[in-house]
């Protein structure tokens, strides 16, 4: 090894420290800049207040609605994406993904021209007397909307790495595809798909555009947590900085769960050939 | 039992295969490529001929002209992998209830059953593990449980033994035979060993290039190989060649393409195989006097030790036709073989099989 190429490693391990470094500053700035602003005795003396508690009882309702119905529609969806070939797949997989890079407002905008008065379904809803915009049907449409396909790729991708011989296993065994699913696939495949649940929650418990664009910001029907900060920022800065520090800690306890749930990963064994 | 024709084109690779079953154990033997996985896979219905017919006794699994094809769990055909593809997130009972459960049997009947298909494979202690708690011979075992317990009509095995390390390979398969001859259904096994295909298989079909190119019985194999990869398998010398000319004492000339061999007469005319076992071929540093009507000149290319570190030596030579002679160590050593070195290869014709 010559002295400059040693120097030259070096360097770019200190490049990467650096760049870590700063990436980790602007991540954690704006955190401690809301952390230190309340102190715990007062975080949980503003929990009580009217407005903060309808609107996390609102959050945690819709987003958990929300992400039920994200699994009824989706895993149905990743088994047939996951398992079969058939015309128009590629698409299917792009539009399901869409929603992941399309800004959450122009889906808001787009929800509303669909299900509102004069919209495609709006028009043949009406006619039974039934509207969506501004309800808290809205809010889980909304959130079901740009939260999916953290839950249909996540599936889609556990599903896959399901080894084929465990459902081959399976059919000559007597197990119609069925059965299998339930319960050879989907076991193998649950921690991608519980993870997959867990990003699918978050991300409804943080929307925002499409809810305020779709659903309105009307108290206790509507506005959830990420609504009643913005409300609140106008009104009342430090209940803005209540609901930001209860929805910051929502979300990592979520993701920090996510990273060290003992089902990570318990699946992955030799199940045969080690001949102890 | 069954009756099965499967056509099936995979890129380059065609397998066109006829094979009936008769009571007791199928091997198919052949090397890995050959289309062994691929055949089982056509007959449990984890893949589709391109034309055929599989029946098993009365039921038709799949009929290319009549349109039927039947799926993997509508067929009576237990089918034990490779890798015996335990699902490992289920306990050993579970593994073997699976089946059971599948086909919605009351549980009474699954315990019952779980129960006495688990202690005849001696697994009574192990319900509770995990596959990957267990042992090779154990997982061969819950995996052979788990389709045995379904009382399949046949069994097929796709290289049982391989997923073991050498030291208990020896013990199991002794155990898995017993466990075969008992079994009221056939069995086709698969290998790509010629020993196992031996010691397994009541009939013995080997696998050539997705196709089958001798069908028989253990002795008929032994006996009269019909093609040069059976015959290097069981390391015999094979030859192929029409009978040119023959004399009053029964011995036949027979002209391959790579030179003429002496014969004990098979009668009647047109193409034979010969078989030379190597133990008939004696080998001299001077032209040999003796009695042997075949005698070929040439160089030994290799010797091997047969069974490795064994006392005796198999020497291959480039004689035409090519031969491998089996000497003991002491000849080895008395005649200073070693690569290289010319010599002769003498044996009788009534040393010879010929046969078509």
């Amino acid at each position: 090894m010559t002295g400059p190429r040693r120097l030259s490693a070096l360097a770019w391990e200190a490049v990467a420290a650096l760049a870590t470094g700063a990436l980790f500053l602007l991540l954690l700035l704006p955190l401690l800049g809301l952390l230190v602003r309340v102190a715990p005795g007062e975080l949980l003396a503003r929990l009580g207040t009217p407005l903060i508690l309808s609107a996390l009882r609102l959050s945690l309702y819709t987003s958990t609605l929300a992400t039920l119905s994200v699994v009824a529609l989706g895993l149905p969806t990743a088994y047939l994406l996951a398992t079969k070939h058939f015309p128009g797949k590629r698409v299917l997989e792009v539009l399901i993904d869409l929603p992941m890079v399309l800004p959450p407002t122009v889906a808001g905008v787009g929800l509303l021209l669909a299900f509102g008065r004069a919209g495609l379904a709006g028009r043949a809803l009406g006619t039974f007397g039934l509207s969506i915009p501004f309800t808290t049907l809205a809010v889980i449409i909304a959130q079901v909307f740009v939260a999916s396909p953290f839950f249909v790729s996540a599936a889609v991708a556990g599903l896959r790495e399901v080894e084929s011989r465990y459902v081959d296993a399976a059919a000559t065994l007597r197990a119609q595809p069925a059965f299998a699913f339930r319960h050879v696939l989907l076991p193998l495949a649950l921690p991608s798909v519980l993870s997959g649940m867990v990003m699918t929650w978050a991300r409804a418990l943080g929307e925002f555009g499409a809810t305020i664009m779709f659903a309105g910001n009307l108290t206790g029907r509507t506005q959830t947590l990420p609504l009643a900060v913005y409300m609140a920022l106008e009104t009342d800065l430090q209940a803005a900085v209540v609901l930001s520090v209860i929805l910051l800690i929502l979300s990592f306890t979520l993701l920090f769960a996510l990273r060290f749930t003992p089902w990570r990963g318990r699946w992955r064994m030799r199940a045969a050939g080690d001949g102890r | 039992m069954l009756r099965a024709t499967v056509v099936k084109q995979r890129g380059a690779f065609r397998l066109e295969v006829r094979l009936d079953t008769q009571p007791g154990t199928t091997a198919v033997v052949g090397e890995s490529g050959a289309g062994k996985t691929t055949l089982l896979r056509l007959l449990a219905g984890l893949e589709r001929p391109d034309a055929g017919r599989i029946t098993l006794g009365d039921s038709v699994y799949f009929d290319a002209a009549a349109g039927v094809s039947l799926p993997a769990w509508e067929r009576a055909i237990g089918f034990v992998a490779q890798d015996y593809a335990l699902f490992p997130h289920l306990t050993v009972w579970a593994n073997v209830a699976f089946g059971l459960r599948a086909q919605g049997l009351p549980r009474h009947t699954i315990r019952v059953q779980v129960g006495a298909t688990l202690e005849r494979l001696r697994l009574t202690g192990l319900t509770d593990r995990h596959p990957a708690a267990l042992s090779g011979g154990q997982q061969q075992r819950v995996a052979l449980a788990r389709a045995l317990v379904l009382e399949p009509s046949l069994l097929l095995l796709d290289e049982p033994l391989s997923a073991l390390d050498l030291g208990t390979r020896q013990t199991i398969r002794g155990e898995l035979r017993e466990l075969l001859a008992r079994l009221p259904c056939a069995t086709v096994y698969v290998t790509h060993s010629p020993l196992e295909a031996m010691v397994f298989g009541d009939q013995i079909a080997v696998i050539e290039a997705g196709q089958l190119t001798q069908v028989g019985s253990r002795e008929d194999l032994l006996r009269h190989p019909r093609s040069p990869y059976v015959a290097t398998l069981l390391g015999i010398n094979l030859f192929h060649g029409g009978i040119v000319d023959r004399d009053r004492q029964g011995i036949a000339r027979v002209r391959t393409a790579d030179g003429e061999l002496a014969v004990a007469d098979p009668g009647g005319s047109g193409e034979v195989f010969v078989a030379v076992s190597p133990r008939e071929i004696t080998l001299y540093l001077e032209p040999p006097t003796g009695s042997a009507q075949n005698v070929f000149h040439g160089p030994i290319l290799e010797l091997v030790p047969e069974p490795p570190a064994g006392e005796r030596v198999r020497v291959a030579l480039r004689t035409s036709p090519p031969l491998v002679a089996e000497v003991t160590k002491q000849a080895v050593e008395a005649l200073g073989l070693h690569e290289g070195v010319w010599v002769y290869a003498g044996f009788k014709a009534t040393g010879v099989t010929a046969y078509r």
